[in-house]
């Protein structure tokens, strides 16, 4: 069945603009410059006769002398005493954790290379995001210091103890407070440590501030159930999930797992026990959770709260005043069909909130109780320790610090000086506190106003641990040696609290034989071994709520009417930057936001209609004002599906202070949040005015074009259970093929992929992986803009509206679709497809580019001749092309060119150098490697013995690798499913990829 | 007559030997003593102990003179004992020694233990100079092949002129000799003018051109072919290493430094601290006049360590630069383990290696004869094309890996050779990545 929809990757290419048009016709749209070399400088300019023989003479010259090169000395230097456990050429694997969860850190003589999840971190834990994988990046950052600072010099560790000591005992005999800023810390030995700490300094206090909060949460459930805890969430045992504008696939909480969690109920297999959950969003901006929900509803900032009291009122009959939608009648209509859906699965749902606001969150809880997710899909009695802030009390502390209270402060981990919402108020405060302390690995924008920047140790350099859920413990350990003269904030505070154990390795091990190894009868090596340790959860307990929620009501339907007035502006975590503190990462910010595909900016996202009504155009610069008087001049970027009358900025940009590669990237959004009610709120109201000028975003969206085909396949889920095959374009006959191309036997293994459309949420951590592994240079926002990003696998992103003349809707409480406000996303990662009958390998004039026995498509760098013909020819557009030698050209100085960042490389895998051409090589250096290990052992391959590097970072397990020959290999049995299709299955390529249909659960069994 | 003479030859000669013999055994009794001391010595004692250093032991120069040979005698089978038992001398000694207790040799008897002692008394015997000397030439080896093929051309030059001046002297002679029989010969033709003449012969002008076209082109072509192949090369290294000593001599196996060849990529040039396990006791200073060998004294110097005080010092440790002798670019991936695991029977195969000698050889060449190492092997991807062509692996079949994999191929390719070559092994992909 011939689907009639239309997709496409950017409003240029929907709306057919001349520019695309024309681009879209070039292979490189980007013109090259050949016309002009010939016209203007090339063959007009006059070559004098002696220039030429000078020059004839000199290439001979230069030739003859390269090539009469004798040996060249190479220099050999072994280790001088090897440790036992390092083999030259073998990578050793330590568990660690990143932000709580456990990974493995993958070394090569001794330096991190790259991360992998730990396959003992349990089942909501298979994954990493793409900050995990790139992290590794942040241990070689140039940016950082190298030796601790005082008073703006770099110092000796025992002159900055002697002066942090003194000006403790200062501060402490002098009466004053001591306190310790934070990020919530959840280690169970660094909250020893600051006990420790505490117990030498009665003044001090550890202060958890969190530049994203979640107060709003905990305080919600203090209030309503009297625990101020951040709930663990099951979205796993949830069959509906009704989200207000909550991110959860991505930067809520814990998007990582929470996307485990949600494709078990959306993955193949769930589908061939034709199971689905089903998932409405109500959010204003398109966030990467939108984008993957059934039905995604746009609603402003405002709507936001009535139409919570409205799903309330639906679900328990009762009348709160102001659960009205007046200008939004199909979120009016949709709301009242969730309600009666969450009825009907009653226990087996969950519906989450965004907001940092304590009364809308009670009065999520309350529609949560009424519709029995405690104890089921919420869990309140084994909550979730990943934030902890409290916001009221960091603006306590700010109010201390203005009246001179406070006597000595210290960042651990935070950086109020860019993230908190006054930064002006705070450095005024700060003035007035005697001695400051950091510890930042690099001066940023706190750091650099602070007396002492005691330089912190990379995770990667660290001992530690940590407790993202209760009964969840994982470990860091080391896995090289401090790089600089950095030392462990642990164990600066050990030292300055004169603890009688100053050693934080010992102080870890003894923290955990001491209190946690007894009971649960294991020793330290095996927490070492395994990396986590879980103890037996909790039964989660049901909780009713008894509350009255008049004066929630009230509450909320007052910030509702706030927020009704001018631009009503949403500042979130993008995917790649959230709250900054890595946005120095060269991998991070080239990696494009899942949904508008923008790199290395933050932009204003504006719905069509409403840039139109604004007079703005795409890339205009508008100045966004605030009513705090805070202003910042951005590009406009056209989003369809931002709600009418809304806009989005992303926060984690426009750092000042945080290296080479993220200086004034973007512009800081964090001054638009308000402290509202006792919590940080996120939604505020702006004026948007055009400034005239003109700045254009390096998009990766519209870079190659399908020219119209048929790349995505889908079905509904009613479709899919009458017939599984449906919307996959497979007709019963088929036609006949005409190969141009012999059969090639492949006789040994046969590598293929399968790609689950309905798993992946495009949040683009296989992006990262992929280039952490295969050594990809990040080529910077120029380059972005020329379409000359070297990403092996890409996400793309396609929207879609039913065109007028199939089924208009599929569903008919959703009517106008044209406005682009209901536009339906699918993401497809793209990658060379291996295809059996490869275009590209017919068209290589130096057989640069071939096929091998075992089904991939090879490319031998150092045979390319730079013709490009391949790119041109291939249908997938996934061959990049080495424009520059990026490791080695001092245009890339700020990302990966330089000595130390380099040692981040994977040694197995060249450096392309400038001219040849690249593309997905199916990570055939861990095929080769997996392949020896088996040879080695004397046994056959198994299944699962070889990952790709984007398979083992997915936590939806969207991307399965195997061997095609191996009938019983995974990959067999999802390339059997009647869901796969194959891209451009048409043209006869025979590509190596299958992708499953997407899947969308739209029908409902409720009629409105 | 003949048979006489034969007899009497045999009978001369084995007096002959009898009495050089008994001579000469008569001459050695008292040495004897100190021979199979010395034996003794090397194999015992030099782990711990030299004649005229202090290495874990003290020096043993003069020991009969510090210690009664009765106290010895009890003392080098069983030091412990001694200790146990609380004799003074005994126990004075364990303390001045640092407390670091003697291996015990109850295999020496008293016959043995007298024979070390007789061997230290009379100290190594004097052939030192000539020990030295080989020593030094040896360590010059790398100059000492430059110098001998000089030589050698040399003497060919020579062998060639005399050959010349020889002939020259005899057709002379034989002209003279014709000229008294009287017969007339004609006037040699003056050397120019026949040059001359021949370089008129077009003929033999186009011969000449040929020739030279031929030799100059093969030259250039061979010139080119090799641009970048660097067999035979040989740098000079920062250590003197022979693996004709260590490998040949010594018969240490190669994985004993090399270990990563067996379970990875790279070989590995083997950390100090493997040179350390031997070095730390042998110092060859028999042939450096009782000085730490200069070439040891090496390893020492870069790892910090004192051989006097046997302490290391973290501060003075310098890494040592070799020179990599087998270059391949960085665009081409080789794995050790692969051919020297996985491939070995193949490869023995292939490149006739005798039981005896171990895997590696097949490339690097006869290393235990390499008085420094060069490249054997040209490393060029047609001589990795050719032997994954060539070699022959059907034995792989023993390995369950293959087992699939070979019968897989043999389902198109019946009966023949199966080599790396039909597996895949000559894709660009398997190399370049």
């Amino acid at each position: 069945m011939e689907s009639n929809k239309k997709y496409w990757k950017g409003l240029e290419e929907y709306n057919n603009t001349p520019d695309f048009v024309k681009n879209n016709k070039n292979e490189f749209a980007e013109p090259l410059p050949i016309e002009d070399v010939l016209n203007e400088a090339g063959l007009s300019t006059v070559t004098p006769r002696r220039d030429f023989l000078k020059a004839l003479g000199f290439g001979l010259g230069a030739v003859t002398l390269a090539a009469c090169q004798s040996a060249p000395i190479h220099k050999s230097i072994p280790y001088l005493v090897k440790p036992e456990e390092v083999t030259p050429g073998i990578p050793n694997y330590y568990t660690s954790s990143f932000n709580g969860q456990s990974i493995l850190v993958k070394t090569r003589e001794g330096r991190p290379i790259k991360i992998e999840p730990n396959p003992n971190a349990g089942e909501f834990n298979r994954g990493t995001d793409a900050r995990a994988q790139a992290s590794v990046l942040d241990l070689y950052d140039v940016s950082k210091l190298k030796a601790p600072v005082l008073k703006s010099e770099e110092t000796t560790w025992a002159k900055i103890d002697t002066y942090v000591k003194s000006e403790l005992a200062k501060a402490q005999a002098a009466g004053k407070k001591i306190r310790l800023v934070s990020s919530t810390v959840n280690s169970p030995s660094t909250n020893a440590v600051i006990a420790t700490f505490v117990a030498k300094y009665p003044a001090a206090k550890l202060v958890q501030y969190d530049a994203v909060s979640y107060t709003g949460i905990i305080q919600a459930n203090q209030n309503s159930f009297g625990k101020a805890v951040l709930p663990k969430y099951n979205f796993d045992k949830a069959d509906l999930i009704v989200s207000f504008g909550a991110d959860f696939l991505c930067t809520w909480i814990s998007g990582e797992e929470f996307t485990a969690q949600y494709s078990t109920n959306r993955s193949y297999k769930s589908l061939e026990n034709k199971k689905m959950s089903r998932h409405i969003q109500f959010e204003s901006g398109m966030s990467l959770t939108g984008t993957n929900a059934d039905t995604r509803v746009p609603i402003k900032l405002s709507e936001e709260g009535p139409a919570l009291i409205a799903l309330y009122n639906a679900i328990t009959g009762n009348a709160l005043p102001g659960g009205a939608l007046p200008n939004n009648t199909t979120a009016d209509k949709v709301i009242k069909l969730a309600a009666k859906e969450l009825v009907q699965n009653r226990g087996k749902a969950v519906v989450v909130c965004g907001s940092n606001d304590v009364s809308t969150q009670i009065l999520v809880n309350a529609i949560n109780a009424a519709i029995g997710s405690y104890g089921t899909t919420i869990d309140l009695d084994n909550p979730c320790y990943l934030y902890a802030g409290n916001d009221a009390e960091f603006n306590g502390l700010i109010a201390e610090m203005t009246r001179g209270e406070v006597g000595a402060i210290m960042f651990l981990n935070s950086n109020p000086a860019y993230d908190y919402l006054d930064t002006k108020k705070f450095e005024a405060a700060l003035k007035n506190v005697p001695a400051k302390i950091s510890f930042a690995d690099r001066a940023d924008e706190t750091a650099s106003l602070c007396d002492a920047i005691a330089i912190n140790h990379n995770y990667l350099e660290s001992w530690g641990d940590a407790n993202a859920y209760e009964g969840y413990y994982s470990i860091v350990q080391p896995t090289i040696n401090p790089v600089f003269n950095s030392r462990q904030a642990e164990e600066s505070l050990l030292v300055w609290a004169d603890a009688p154990v100053k050693d934080y390795y010992q102080f870890v091990r003894s923290n955990w034989e001491s209190k946690m190894l007894p009971a649960l009868g294991i020793t330290w090596s095996n927490v070492l071994e395994k990396g986590v340790v879980t103890v037996a959860a909790k039964p989660a307990g049901t909780y009713s709520f008894s509350l009255s929620l008049s004066a929630v009501a009230t509450s909320i339907i007052n910030s509702s009417k706030a927020l009704s007035k001018d631009v009503q502006l949403h500042v979130y975590e993008s995917n790649p930057m959230r709250d900054g503190k890595n946005a120095n990462n060269a991998f991070l910010q080239e990696l494009p936001d899942p949904v508008s595909k923008v790199t290395w900016d933050n932009y204003v996202a504006l719905a069509p209609k409403f840039a139109e009504s604004l007079k703005v155009k795409e890339f205009d610069v508008v100045s966004v004002k605030g009513s705090n008087g805070y202003s910042v001049d951005l590009p406009v970027l056209i989003q369809p599906g931002q709600a009418q009358g809304t806009a989005s900025i992303a926060l984690g940009y426009g750092r000042t202070k945080v290296g080479k590669a993220g200086n004034d990237v973007g512009k800081n959004a964090f001054p638009f949040v308000s402290f509202v009610n006792g919590t940080m709120q996120y939604a505020t109201t702006v004026t948007i005015t055009p400034t005239g000028s003109y700045y254009e975003l390096a998009q990766t969206q519209t870079h190659h074009s399908f020219e119209g085909r048929n790349v995505i396949r889908e079905a509904t889920f009613k479709e899919y259970l009458k017939n599984p095959a449906a919307g996959t374009g497979k007709s019963e006959e088929g036609h006949k093929n005409y190969d141009l191309w012999d059969k090639w036997e492949q006789p040994g293994n046969s590598w293929v992929m399968a790609i689950d459309l309905n798993a992946c949420t495009g949040c683009g951590s296989c992006v990262v992986a992929c280039n952490v592994e295969n050594n990809i240079p990040v080529v910077g926002r120029d380059e972005v803009r020329r379409r000359r990003e070297m990403h092996w696998i890409r996400i793309d992103r396609y929207y879609s509206y039913e065109t007028p003349t199939g089924d208009v809707t599929r569903e008919k409480e959703i009517a106008n679709l044209e406005d682009l406000d209901h536009v339906s996303v699918v993401h497809q990662p793209m990658l060379c497809q291996h295809c059996d009958h490869a275009p590209c390998e017919t068209v290589c004039p130096v057989l640069a580019t071939v096929h091998s026995s075992d089904g991939l498509n090879h490319m031998a760098y150092n045979r390319c001749v730079g013709t490009r013909y391949c790119a041109n020819n291939c249908p997938y557009k996934v061959r990049r092309f080495n424009w520059f030698n990026y490791w080695n050209d001092s245009r890339f100085d700020n990302y990966l060119n330089n000595e130390f960042t380099q040692l981040v490389l994977n040694p197995d895998v060249t450096t392309r150098s400038r001219g040849v051409m690249e593309k997905c090589s199916m990570c055939i250096q861990r095929i080769q490697g997996g392949k020896l290990q088996a040879k080695l052992e004397k046994r056959p391959l198994k299944d699962g013995d070889i990952k790709m590097a984007c398979q083992q970072a997915c936590s939806a397990n969207a991307i399965i690798f195997g061997d095609a020959n191996d009938p019983n290999s995974e990959v067999s049995k999802a390339l059997r499913s009647e869901r796969i299709y194959y891209v451009l299955e048409e043209i006869n390529v025979k590509p190596g990829i299958g992708y499953m249909t997407k899947i969308r659960n739209t029908d409902t069994t409720v009629q409105a | 007559m003949r048979d006489i003479s034969m007899i009497l030859k045999s009978v001369w000669k084995s007096l002959f030997v009898f009495s050089a013999i008994s001579i000469i055994a008569v001459s050695t009794v008292s040495a004897q003593d100190a021979a199979e001391g010395r034996t003794l010595f090397k194999a015992k004692c030099t782990a711990c102990h030299a004649l005229d250093a202090k290495m874990v032991g003290p020096a043993l120069t003069g020991v009969s003179d510090r210690h009664s040979e009765e106290f010895l005698l009890k003392w080098i089978p069983n030091s412990q004992a001694m200790i146990a038992a609380g004799n003074p001398e005994a126990v004075k000694l364990f303390n001045e020694n640092g407390k670091v207790a003697m291996t015990s040799f109850p295999e020496l008897d008293e016959e043995k233990v007298k024979s070390i002692l007789a061997y230290i008394k009379e100290g190594e015997p004097k052939a030192k100079g000539d020990a030295t000397v080989a020593a030094s030439s040896a360590a010059n080896g790398g100059g000492t092949s430059g110098l001998s093929i000089a030589g050698i051309v040399a003497i060919v030059v020579v062998a060639i002129v005399i050959l010349v001046i020889l002939g020259r002297a005899s057709k002379l002679l034989e002209r003279l000799i014709l000229q008294k029989q009287g017969i007339e010969i004609e006037e040699d033709v003056p050397l120019k003018v026949g040059v001359r003449k021949m370089f008129k012969n077009k003929k033999f002008v186009m011969f000449f051109i040929l020739c030279l076209i031929i030799a100059l082109g093969s030259w250039g072509w061979m010139g080119m072919w090799n641009t970048g192949v660097h067999t035979g090369y040989q740098p000079v290294q920062p250590i003197k290493f022979s693996h004709e000593l260590h490998a040949g001599t010594n018969q240490i196996d190669c994985q004993y430094c090399h270990n990563g060849a067996f379970k990875s990529k790279n070989a590995t040039i083997p950390s100090l601290n493997v040179c350390m396990n031997c070095h730390k006791a042998v110092q060859a200073r028999d042939n450096y006049e009782g000085e730490i060998s200069p070439e040891i004294k090496k390893i020492y110097n870069a790892l910090g360590y004192d051989p006097e005080t046997q302490k290391y010092d973290k501060s003075k440790e310098k890494p040592m630069e070799w020179v990599r002798v087998h270059n391949l670019p960085d665009f081409a991936y080789f794995n050790h383990s692969q051919h020297v695991v996985v491939a070995e029977d193949a490869i023995r195969k292939a490149k006739g290696l005798q039981p005896t000698e171990p895997v590696c050889f097949a490339c690097h060449g006869p290393v235990n004869t390499m008085e420094e190492i060069y490249q054997y092997s040209p490393l060029t991807m047609k001589w990795c094309i050719n032997c994954h062509k060539e070699t022959d692996i059907s034995g792989q079949k023993n390995n369950a890996f293959y087992a699939k994999v070979i019968e897989a191929h043999e389902k198109i390719k019946k009966g023949e050779k199966i080599t790396p070559a039909l597996l895949g092994g000559l894709e660009c992909g398997k190399c370049h990545y």
